[in-house]
């Protein structure tokens, strides 16, 4: 094999420039995107591309470093910035090279199928899918973005403790924006589905979701400002436990950076508030049977029953804890140096639909989407005030929808204030982690409108 | 970094089934990254990036192909593997490219990768110090470092052919302030097209106590209030405001397909009579500076808004076709990832006639946003929102107590309406403006100005 023999030289070279232990990381991947604008085919690009990490331990001390230019030329540079890197490092954490796990569960991210769609097939969905969502309704005046990509992808990771593991996976995605209009007023509404399982991607559904979302929110407006019950739509939900995702790091909470530090095993949430890390789980996402480091990957609750169990760990942390590593290393891409990440990981569901958690609500608001949240939330102090849009419930109906308010709160504070977590478990678009949430009915969050 | 007969076949190639315009991109990057948390460097990361973009356009239609590989045989076969979405007779257009020496705008003094990284590290050190010293409450402090050097080559099937070098660097400083198990930061990250002599010139000190100072400043604040009520924003950073509200809706990427609420508005009166806005990459050693864009035109000053009429747009190539308009010089990407498209380079309101004593002692009540966070916009309906970093309650045309958790939200198309005082002391600051074409170095900018009425959404009620 002609990466083996490359890997080899890499590490050859490494050894004699005094490098101990050492890994590489390679990943090679291919991608399509078509996009579509008024019937036609606007936008159509591939890729083709690869790059490949040495990371090496130099008097104690781990450096890295990338490349993509995967050449023999490319050799010196990469052990030299190895080096380099390694001996500026003072951090006294010590950062090993894996020998590997005794087992590996396997985990199918490759789906055959998908890579036997022609091309024609993916075109021809991508403009049915603008066409729909023309033909539903005469409001919806233009479409913002109607793409459907896939891409695939493979990774190796080699390392001189004979750990040798390889992984490829597909994925396909689709995603189309709508603008409705009514006079002066407009609405956007956005859908999308993500997977390997073309067959799930199913045109008219889509654009239903995405038109129906924009037409939905016609004729809003703000409300009163104060404090009101809240039910957090699923997607919505999951979108603000993204944004918090760092306040499990072990490695945050080692660098006194997350608010959970000393509350292990503690009540920090609600009774009703399960959370979940689930490598294995069917149909997710970001299932996996290795982590960043080649750690075999496990399930875990994180929370149970408002307990908290456990941060997520790498083999850094875990060292310095003094416990397992939890196998939740990241490895963002050859141009990542070894970090922390959950997998797919959830919200665990309860038992009432949506519209049974509404019934229940005498006066409140239904957030259906939150935004901003890379700006209008502090992850340290838990701290959030986000715009958002949503409807507003009376007498357990929806009353109307809502539009310009902000809702603000503090995360710590409305975990320990979830009254209910409804049936609808749904998971947001796939980044390094996979992430869910049902619908989350909030005791009271405060509401900033008119 | 390509020859020219390799450059020519390739673009031919690209041609092959009717594309009326080829261009061939190529980036080689060297980028050195440095993370120290609690004073010790914790890691960093060095690398090269490479790789070409292909793109062709038909029309209004485009197709983008990138690799990494640069032999002959994976150029022209990704070349025609690109000409394959099109169809059509070829054009044969005749290819004569001309080399043209790029003029520089951004001097360089010292090449980032001549010195070691022990002396970048010092420099991090200081920042560190400083800003862990600056108060008692400081429980933490992270410095990042950054640099790069991005060679670029550029060529067309219209004979464009240039190469041009950018080299950019960037200190980021983040405090944390801790009070009865209460956490909250301030941020500092000042950076420009400049080597590491940037590093040299800094006021390292400045930066570190004023992260450290708004971290302190926010654990000792209370909630902030909510309510629609006036918002004075302070100069510098505050020109996300216009960045978010307003800037992305002026970009062709939006305009061109009738997405953005600005579109077809050039003449109209879009703003209040006293905002004049630009955009301009010409600026000599700016962050978000270059001498050519991704397109390779020379950046320029937009005059984008004047006196409240709107009076351009940016403009990139594809999007230019589609609007009949000319080129900006401001079509960018981040890397040869991503097909260029219009973007902001450097875009701030332009400074006006009132001081901020003056701003402050014509507002009876309101809000006063020192620093402001990041925030997003919807370019469709202009919805934005904004986090205040350091806000602070306004009375009796005073600043009285801190106040903390503000998010500022509101449409572009009213809140340019609703600018009542603009300020003399025009400031930019920098920032990583995110979109279709990737995140890249932008900055935003604004002298102080007050909105007569903003919704502040805070924790506490109205007041």
């Amino acid at each position: 094999m002609e990466m083996k023999a490359l890997i080899d030289k890499i590490f050859q070279k490494g050894r004699e420039s005094g490098l101990n232990d050492m890994e590489v990381y390679y990943s090679a991947g291919s991608s399509l995107t078509l996009k579509v604008f008024q019937t036609e085919l606007d936008t159509y690009n591939l890729s083709e591309s690869e790059g490949l990490s040495l990371r090496g331990v130099y008097k104690g001390k781990m450096g890295y470093s990338y490349t993509e230019r995967v050449d023999e030329a490319s050799i010196e540079q990469l052990v030299r910035d190895v080096v380099e890197n390694a001996t500026i490092i003072d951090s006294e954490d010590e950062e090993d090279i894996f020998e590997g796990s005794k087992e590996y569960k396997k985990v199918d991210s490759f789906n055959l199928g998908l890579s036997k769609i022609s091309e024609e097939e993916k075109i021809k969905f991508v403009k049915k899918l603008e066409e729909e969502a023309f033909k539903l309704d005469k409001r919806i005046t233009s479409v913002q973005a109607c793409v459907f990509g896939d891409g695939y992808g493979e990774t190796i990771m080699s390392n001189t403790k004979g750990l040798f593991l390889e992984d490829k996976s597909n994925i396909a995605y689709t995603y189309i924006s709508v603008v409705a209009k009514e006079g002066e007023d407009i609405k956007t509404g956005l859908a999308y589905r993500t997977g390997n399982d073309f067959n799930k991607f199913i045109a008219e559904e889509i654009a239903k979701e995405a038109v129906d979302e924009a037409l939905a929110l016609l004729g809003a407006s703000s409300v009163k400002s104060g404090d009101y019950k809240v039910i957090i739509k699923n997607s919505a939900a999951a979108d603000l436990l993204e944004a918090f995702t760092g306040i499990f790091s072990a490695e945050a909470v080692q660098k006194n950076l997350s608010l959970l530090k000393g509350k292990l095993n503690e009540k920090i949430a609600s009774d009703k508030f399960t959370l979940i890390d689930d490598p294995y789980m069917e149909g997710g996402l970001a299932s996996k049977s290795f982590d960043g480091e080649g750690v075999a990957c496990k399930y875990k609750k994180v929370i149970d029953k408002g307990v908290l169990k456990t941060y997520f760990h790498n083999l850094k942390t875990a060292k310095k804890d003094g416990v397992e590593t939890t196998g939740n290393a990241s490895k963002g891409s050859y141009k990542s140096s070894i970090g922390i990440s959950p997998s797919n990981f959830y919200v665990e569901k309860g038992e009432r639909d949506l519209n049974e958690m509404i019934a229940d609500l005498d006066k409140g608001i239904l957030i259906t989407e939150l935004q901003g949240l890379h700006s209008g939330l502090n992850s340290i102090s838990g701290d959030f005030s986000l715009a958002a849009l949503g409807y507003l419930i009376e007498g357990g109906k929806i009353s109307r929808p809502v539009e310009q308010i902000t809702v603000a709160g503090n995360y710590f504070e409305m975990l320990k204030n979830i009254e209910e977590t409804g049936s609808d478990l749904k998971f947001g678009l796939p980044g390094g982690a996979y992430i869910g949430s049902p619908s989350l009915k909030i005791k009271k969050l405060s509401i900033a409108g008119e | 970094m390509l020859n020219r007969k390799l450059i020519e076949d390739t673009l031919t190639a690209a041609l092959s089934t009717g594309g009326d315009f080829a261009e061939i991109f190529v980036e080689d990057r060297t980028n050195n990254g440095i993370i120290m948390i609690g004073g010790k460097v914790e890691s960093t990361m060095s690398g090269r990036d490479y790789g070409l973009g292909i793109r062709i356009f038909k029309g209004f239609n485009s197709v983008y192909a990138y690799t990494n590989k640069s032999d002959r045989n994976t150029l022209i076969d990704t070349a025609k593997k690109a000409a394959k979405a099109l169809e059509g007779p070829n054009l044969n257009l005749t290819i004569n490219l001309t080399k043209t020496d790029v003029k520089g705008i951004n001097t360089i003094l010292i090449d980032p990768s001549s010195v070691e990284k022990t002396k970048k590290v010092q420099v991090m050190k200081k920042a560190y110090d400083t800003a862990f010293n600056y108060d008692e409450l400081i429980t933490q402090v992270t410095v990042s470092y950054t640099d790069y050097t991005q060679n670029i080559m550029v060529a067309n099937s219209e004979g464009l052919w240039k190469e041009d070098t950018r080299v950019r660097s960037r200190l980021g400083i983040s405090s944390v302030a801790s009070k009865n198990g209460e956490m909250q930061s301030g941020f500092f990250g000042p950076g420009a097209s400049k080597g590491y002599e940037f590093f040299e010139d800094l006021d390292i000190d400045h930066y570190a106590k004023e992260a450290s100072r708004i971290a302190v400043t926010m654990v000792n604040a209370k909630y902030s209030p909510s309510g629609r009520m006036p918002v004075i924003i302070d100069n510098g950073f505050g020109g996300v405001i216009f960045h978010e509200a307003c800037g992305h809706g002026l970009e062709a990427t939006s305009v061109a397909k009738g997405l953005s609420v600005f579109a077809g508005k050039i003449g109209q009166q879009i703003a209040s009579p006293i905002v004049t806005a630009i955009d301009d990459g010409s600026i000599p050693n700016q962050w978000g500076s270059y001498s050519i864009d991704d397109e390779g035109t020379e950046s320029q000053r937009n005059v984008l808004i004047e006196n409240g009429i709107l009076k351009g747009y940016m403009v990139d190539k594809l999007n230019g076709r589609r609007m009949n308009m000319d080129v900006t010089g401001s079509s960018r990407r981040q890397s040869y990832r991503f097909p260029p498209t219009s973007r902001m380079s450097n875009t701030f309101i332009d400074k006006g006639s009132s001081t901020p004593e003056e701003i402050f002692a014509n507002t009876e009540k309101g809000l006063y946003a020192k620093h402001m966070g990041g925030g997003s916009v919807n370019p469709s309906t202009g919805e934005f929102n904004f986090a205040v970093m350091e806000g602070y309650i306004i009375e009796k045309g005073k600043i009285k107590e801190p106040v903390r958790g503000a998010t500022l939200i509101g449409k572009g198309t009213e809140v340019l309406n609703k600018i009542d005082m603009v300020g003399n002391n025009l400031l930019q600051s920098q920032g990583m403006c995110g979109s279709v074409s990737g995140s890249i170095p932008a900055n935003v900018g604004q002298p102080m100005i007050r909105v007569s009425e903003l919704t502040v959404g805070g924790r506490e009620g109205e007041k």
